[in-house]
């Protein structure tokens, strides 16, 4: 059975260092992707089953990254959560026009995120 | 179209050289009138003239008739002189001599009057005729002389043909003064109807002259008053159209003269006007382009910081939580309360960005409400929610009180959530022991919601502080209660950004309740 896998698209090296170490723990394979370019390079290659996007993203914005993924038939049903910093009025609902499946306000609970996941993506039972 | 079938003709330049003297109107149409009331005088003047020109003809034709009836007389009283001197040399009678003495007396008579009013050739004429007839008295005197000495019979003939020789010669003389007489009546006859024919085209001349002059004053005093009247008329309807670059030019240097300058000068202030307002607006504009784009690099920078601040601050709070959570293995006992401390000053921490934020958002005029329907009884429920645990902790009554039946209502539901957080935060803040209570109602189309407490209270000087940005009631709450003091600034205005207003009862060691009021159902029309 194929490993679940995870992409997480984030500039900040600490939140990575969270997400890696909150995953390191369950049964769910990550990938990393630094900015927006490489986030959609990765998800073509990868086909990874649950996306997790940050908004704020140099090269390319998380918001258009995902509109990028839902429009390419590779990437069409890989759900992706979007996770923003701004937490303004409007920012939902333009996750949600952008194609997004789910929302993540920072600052978010490790156990919020793993949780999202797990909604997402049920962790098989080895 | 008559105005310019005008500046056409030869009139015009009339028209405009009467516009260009430098006089009033009243003065122009003075002279004006002067000018034909003087034709009037010289008409007059000139029929008084013919009158008085037409009687004297008439008395020296009336004396012409005279004089041809006296020559007349003359020659009557000549013919009948002779007629007695014959009849004397005939009768030999005295008495003929007394006859011939009379109708001699009334021949000198006669001549004398004619004498009297003659003058040039006839004189001489006259005197002629006067020497012949003393000559002829001086025959008729011989024939008396010899009638009374009986001597007629010898000298009858020598004196009769001296007699008639004279009375020839007298009457030759006559004839001619009757002639000249006659002549020159018919020369003033002439002269009188000559004179006439003159006086008739002279005054047929001078009334068409002074009718055409009369007129001529009136269309050029006229038209030099409608041709700038009509000038200043198309003048103005071009400023009334905004065309304040235009000028009235008039050659004229009376009323509409200083009238036209006047609204050249009024024109140049409406220019004058029209450019700084042009100018003010483009500098407004700019001004407002300055202002978008300084709003605009402010609202970037905030969501910049927004970001920036919270990074950081996300993997504090995540590297806490996993801590606490053993991720990184059993958590010592001993740094269970120093952690907890961080997650908590953390928190606090992200509570005080996010206020801050939020006010600058609400200052920049970037903040938008979310409006939506909401449960009032599941608002106020989550709050108490949220907050139990903090009530649980001080040992506070916490309560709600939500009256039945409130319908559906409409709002931003996480701003008032926000709000209520905020004053049931307060409250459990500033409260040591008693109770809170978070309280909404329906007010006719209004809703209230209220946080009471049994806290410290609020003194009556210091509730107009309240409300106000990076305010406490006392610095010195602060340090013992902690917060920004922005809490309640912000809740304010997302009231009113409802449309709705806050406001607070309170006693010092009593306790305090905060109330708000916003429409039940927000962005619709009251029904």
């Amino acid at each position: 059975m194929k490993q679940p896998t995870i992409l997480y698209v984030e500039d900040n090296e600490y939140n990575r260092k969270i997400v890696r170490q909150l995953l390191g723990r369950t049964s769910y394979r990550l990938i990393e992707a630094l900015d927006g370019e490489s986030g959609v390079a990765a998800a073509f290659e990868e086909r990874p089953d649950l996306i997790l996007m940050d908004v704020q993203l140099p090269k390319m914005s998380g918001l258009d990254a995902t509109r990028m993924l839902r429009a390419d038939e590779r990437t069409q049903g890989v759900p992706i959560v979007i996770i923003t910093s701004f937490a303004m009025s409007g920012d939902r609902e333009r996750a949600t026009a952008a194609g997004a499946a789910g929302y993540l306000a920072k600052p978010y609970s490790p156990r919020e995120l793993l949780a999202m996941v797990r909604q997402f993506l049920p962790e098989e039972a080895s | 179209m008559a105005a310019s079938a005008l500046t056409r003709s030869p009139v015009n330049a009339l028209v405009r050289w009467v516009a260009g003297i430098r006089a009033s109107l009243h003065t122009k149409l003075l002279a004006a009138f002067g000018i034909v009331t003087l034709l009037f005088v010289v008409m007059a003047a000139f029929g008084v003239h013919t009158i008085v020109e037409t009687t004297e003809q008439a008395r020296l034709l009336d004396l012409a008739h005279q004089r041809v009836d006296w020559s007349q007389q003359i020659e009557q009283a000549l013919a009948r002189q002779m007629q007695f001197s014959v009849l004397a040399l005939l009768s030999q009678d005295e008495a003929a001599i007394a006859r011939i003495l009379r109708e001699n007396n009334r021949f000198n008579e006669l001549l004398a009057k004619l004498d009297a009013v003659e003058i040039g050739e006839q004189h001489a004429l006259v005197e002629q005729v006067r020497v012949s007839q003393d000559e002829a008295m001086s025959v008729v005197a011989d024939i008396a002389n010899a009638i009374r000495d009986r001597t007629l019979g010898d000298v009858t003939g020598a004196l009769l043909a001296h007699q008639e020789r004279l009375d020839a010669e007298i009457a030759a003389r006559v004839a001619r003064l009757v002639d000249a007489e006659q002549r020159r009546m018919k020369a003033l006859r002439d002269s009188i109807a000559h004179a006439n024919r003159e006086l008739l085209v002279t005054t047929a001349i001078l009334s068409v002259s002074a009718v055409v002059l009369a007129w001529l004053c009136g269309f050029v005093i006229s038209w030099s008053i409608i041709l700038p009247v009509r000038e200043a008329q198309n003048f103005l309807d071009h400023v009334a159209t905004g065309a304040f670059e235009q000028r009235v030019v008039l050659p004229n240097r009376d009323e509409f003269g200083a009238l036209a300058e006047r609204m050249n000068r009024m024109s140049e202030e409406l220019q004058k006007l029209d450019r700084m307002k042009v100018e003010a607006a483009s500098e407004l504009a700019q001004l407002n382009t300055q202002l978008e784009r300084a709003s605009r690099a402010k609202s970037e920078f905030l969501s910049n910081m927004s970001h920036e601040l919270r990074t950081p601050l996300n993997a504090i709070l995540g590297f806490t939580e996993m801590m606490v959570d053993g991720l990184y293995g059993e958590l010592p006992e001993e740094l269970k309360d120093p952690l907890n401390d961080v997650q908590t000053n953390g928190r606090h921490l992200l509570r005080l960005i996010n206020e801050v934020l939020d006010l600058s958002k609400i200052e920049a005029g970037r903040m938008e409400l979310a409006l939506g329907d909401y449960s009032v009884q599941e608002l106020v429920a989550s709050v108490r929610v949220a907050l139990r645990s903090l009530a649980e902790e001080k040992g506070l009554d916490f309560r709600i009180d939500v009256a039945d039946g409130i319908p559906i209502a409409r709002g931003d539901a996480g701003r008032l959530t926000q709000c209520l957080m905020n004053l049931a935060g307060n409250a459990l803040k500033f409260t040591l022991r008693g109770e809170v209570c978070i309280g909404a109602a329906l007010q006719g189309d209004e809703l209230v919601y209220r946080v009471s407490d049994t806290g410290i209270g609020i003194a009556p000087e210091q509730i107009d502080n309240v409300f106000a940005e990076f305010r406490q009631v006392d610095a010195t709450v602060t340090r013992e209660f902690g917060g920004t003091g922005l809490g309640l600034s912000i809740s304010k205005k997302f009231i009113e950004m409802h449309g709705g207003r806050i406001w607070v009862e309170s006693r010092v060691g009593v306790g305090s309740t905060f109330f708000f009021s916003v429409p039940l159902r927000v962005g619709e029309a009251a029904t």
